[in-house]
């Protein structure tokens, strides 16, 4: 179609051109250190990327397809699906690169190693962007294994760091498990219809709701998909590499591990959202609300800035599962979408707050770790701008009328809330669990908040420095600004207590909705509102007035501080024995393999010393006998050649007399 | 009475004393006399047994042409040795080793 074609080089435009970015700063290698070309990358891709979003939001769908290769009679193709779901997470994902990159500029000014910094950057931005618009399920798992393979490159982006080895490992193991979940999923998907174009097999006639599949097969392909985002989106169990990831710098944080690479498991499951069946749905709601509740009980108590963000990142995952769980899978992008804006924010915040911590630690020669919250404190005057673009931003993460994050929160609740009610009995209980979490939400991000930016610091020494501490600069202020005024609720809807009206929500919606419950649109947002002031002022109580109330070593706390020891058992059951497991088989490839190899060389070579011995004693002996022999003989004649007549003479005389002695007795 | 055993003894002390002056003495004029008293003695030998052919007296007329064989080859000799102490400047046999090539 000639009306497509436009749209469709965009599309192309705007996964290319990061590749083209990361394939020239490679090239260049040292030379990169500005990141020219990545930004150039990602602007021109946001360009293209809001030209194919306004040419396919609520418009037609665009397809292309080109035959990639053929295994035996199956084509595989390569190809490009944008739908609205699509259109969407592509203009998300470089509206969120693009502030991030130029905040980038800034923060990792400096850095002897910027050169890889934004080739990685590039290459990370092209394997989300592929990721959004592949449209069979082959191409969406190389983009899915190369966004992990990025992620790991700059989790350990300060490679000399031990911590940072360990985490970059951490997250690539913990994805990988996920990774193989995935590709069972998709092997279970391609044996039973024969496809991968996902289409053909998620689209308006989906093929996997035709009933093809048994039902236990599409349980288990269900729950192989889900195992798969789980990992990427860092679901519980599988969560704990995403609070180590936070050894990469924080633009990496911000970028990947809260905005898009963490999005793409909550991506994925809406994309082949047909798939799931009730029971599935029913694992992944009950997954998402342990995990959104887990990850803010976790978060209550740490000490690191970025570590209480990654967890809160963390449960709104949780949320986001939830909302995919109980079939409202427009809903969790919905959600997706703000959270990707304000924890993007609030991680750039932090990133600001990191930067000058730890120029005060090298102006006043502290001992101190830059991103402890405990050594902070007052800041607020220091950094206006930076409090409050973070204030904005945790706002719309309590979900704070105004915000966008209320918008989305109060759906995600509201629906969970509708669909609770058609479910038995055990799990009525989830929407007040959220409704729960949501409050402990409040409590930790005000933690957070009157910890660093209100109070006085710790010391006397750092609140000597606190007053040459300064706002961040131009180049780390302007994204900030952009992403707080896209937190807000204006980007969403013109009305801002209202979820009803919200274009994405509408652009997105399933056919089929659940039964509206009327009075929860009004005692939902009450409820957390009343639940966010109430934690403010808990908060302020507690840190900022310094009435602390409790004991600081309650098992509780200890379980919140140690993230529920799931590390050590972690440690105990899978770490431990899979190093014993290659212990012992190390010790029998060095014994057995090793030995078997070694003792047939060994073999071989007494065989051949043995040879080497005959050959030097037993034919060389031989003929150096022969030669020894000749030339003793020799030695031993050439006495009588003396060149002496007498001697000569008496020589024959002795011999005639031999002869005639011999001669006489043999007579006799 | 002289018998035969009496000549053989006679000529076998004569022709020892010859070996011995050809095999040790350090003069090669000398030697030359011990190869003369060798040759003597065998003519002593052919003279002695001579008596048993009375008919033709080979004994005596091969002791003649022996003495005058040993004439010519002590003159013959004589100048091989004059040569070798011209060529030398010495005539014992042991300063004399060009044989042994």
């Amino acid at each position: 179609m000639p009306t497509q074609t436009c749209p469709l080089l965009a599309t192309l435009a705007a996964v290319i051109l990061p590749l083209a970015a990361f394939v020239l700063s490679a090239a260049l290698g040292r030379k990169a250190k500005s990141g020219v070309v990545s930004i150039a990358a990602i602007a021109l891709s946001l360009l293209a990327a809001g030209y194919v979003f306004s040419q396919v939001w609520n418009q037609s769908v665009l397809r292309a397809q080109w035959e990639w290769f053929t295994v035996g009679a199956h084509a595989f193709h390569v190809g490009i699906l944008v739908d609205n779901t699509s259109a969407l997470m592509l203009l998300l994902v470089n509206i969120i690169a693009l502030p991030v990159h130029i905040y980038s500029i800034a923060y990792m000014k400096g850095d002897p190693g910027i050169h890889r910094y934004w080739t990685y950057l590039s290459l990370f931005c092209f394997a989300m962007l592929g990721l959004t618009v592949a449209d069979n399920l082959l191409l969406m798992y190389i983009c899915w294994e190369l966004v992990g393979f990025a992620s790991y490159l700059l989790i350990g982006f300060w490679f000399t760091r031990e911590s940072a080895v360990q985490a970059n490992k951490k997250a690539f193991i913990m994805n990988r498990i996920g990774d193989i979940g995935l590709l069972i999923g998709i092997a279970i998907i391609y044996s039973s219809f024969g496809t991968l174009d996902i289409h053909t097999l998620f689209g308006p006639q989906a093929l996997v709701a035709g009933g093809y599949l048994s039902g236990g097969w599409l349980t288990t392909a269900g729950l192989a998909f889900f195992l798969g985002a789980m990992a990427k989106s860092a679901q519980f169990p599988l969560h704990g590499w995403l609070p180590d990831a936070m050894e990469g710098p924080t633009a990496v944080s911000s970028l990947i591990h809260a905005a898009t690479m963490v999005a793409a498991g909550v991506f994925l499951l809406a994309r082949v959202f047909p798939l799931f069946n009730q029971t599935t749905l029913l694992v992944m709601t009950v997954t998402g609300s342990v995990t959104a509740l887990a990850a803010a009980f976790f978060a209550l108590t740490q000490y690191d800035i970025k570590r209480i963000l990654a967890f809160s990142t963390i449960s709104q995952l949780g949320f986001m599962m939830v909302g995919i769980g109980t079939g409202m899978h427009h809903v969790a992008l919905f959600h997706l979408t703000t959270h990707a804006f304000f924890k993007c924010l609030l991680f750039l915040c932090a990133g600001v707050v990191i930067h000058e911590m730890q120029h005060l630690r090298e102006k006043q020669a502290l001992d101190i770790d830059p991103q402890d919250i405990r050594n902070m404190g007052g800041l607020r005057a220091a950094m206006p701008v930076t409090f409050g673009t973070m204030l904005i931003a945790s706002l719309a993460l309590t979900g704070f009328p105004l915000t966008g994050g209320y918008l989305s929160k109060d759906a995600l609740l509201v629906h969970a809330f509708e669909w609770a009610a058609l479910q038995p009995t055990a799990v009525k209980i989830i929407p007040y669990l959220l409704t729960a979490v949501s409050v402990l939400t409040s409590f930790y991000i005000f933690r957070l908040l009157a910890k660093v930016f209100f109070g006085t610091p710790a010391t006397q020494k750092l609140s000597g420095g606190i007053a040459t501490v300064h706002d961040a600069p131009m180049l780390m202020r302007v994204p900030m600004l952009f992403l707080a005024a896209c937190s807000l609720f204006p980007l969403f809807t013109f009305h801002p207590l209202n979820d009803g009206h919200v274009w994405l929500l509408q652009g997105l919606m399933p056919d089929t909705m659940l039964p509206p419950l009327g009075a929860l649109h009004l005692a939902i947002p009450l409820l957390t509102l009343g639940g966010t002031l109430a934690m403010a002022f808990l908060a302020w109580k507690w840190y900022v007035q310094a009435r602390y109330p409790l004991a600081p070593r309650g098992v509780l706390y200890r379980l919140s501080l140690r993230q529920g020891y799931l590390d050590a058992v972690y440690d105990r059951v899978a770490v431990r024995p899979v190093l014993i497991l290659a212990q012992f088989l190390r010790w029998i490839d060095g014994r057995l393999v090793d030995g078997l190899v070694n003792s047939v060389a060994g073999v071989g070579r007494s065989l051949a010393s043995a040879a080497l011995w005959t050959d030097f004693r037993m034919i060389d002996g031989l003929v150096r006998f022969i030669g020894k022999f000749a030339s003793g003989l020799g030695n031993v004649l050439r006495r009588t050649q003396a060149g002496r007549v007498q001697q000569y003479l008496a020589l024959a005389f002795f011999i005639v007399l031999v002869v005639l002695l011999y001669h006489i007795f043999a007579q006799a | 009475m002289i018998t035969l055993a009496h000549f053989l003894v006679v000529g076998a002390c004569l022709f020892a004393a010859g070996l011995y002056a050809v095999l040790a003495r350090r003069n090669a004029i000398l030697v030359l006399v011990g190869i003369e008293l060798m040759i003597n003695a065998s003519i002593l030998n052919l003279v002695a047994f001579g008596r048993y052919d009375k008919t033709f007296y080979g004994g005596q007329a091969f002791a003649l042409f022996a003495i005058v064989l040993a004439a010519a080859a002590v003159a013959v000799a004589l100048a091989i040795i004059l040569n070798v102490y011209k060529h030398y400047k010495t005539v014992n046999p042991e300063d004399i080793r060009n044989l042994k090539d």
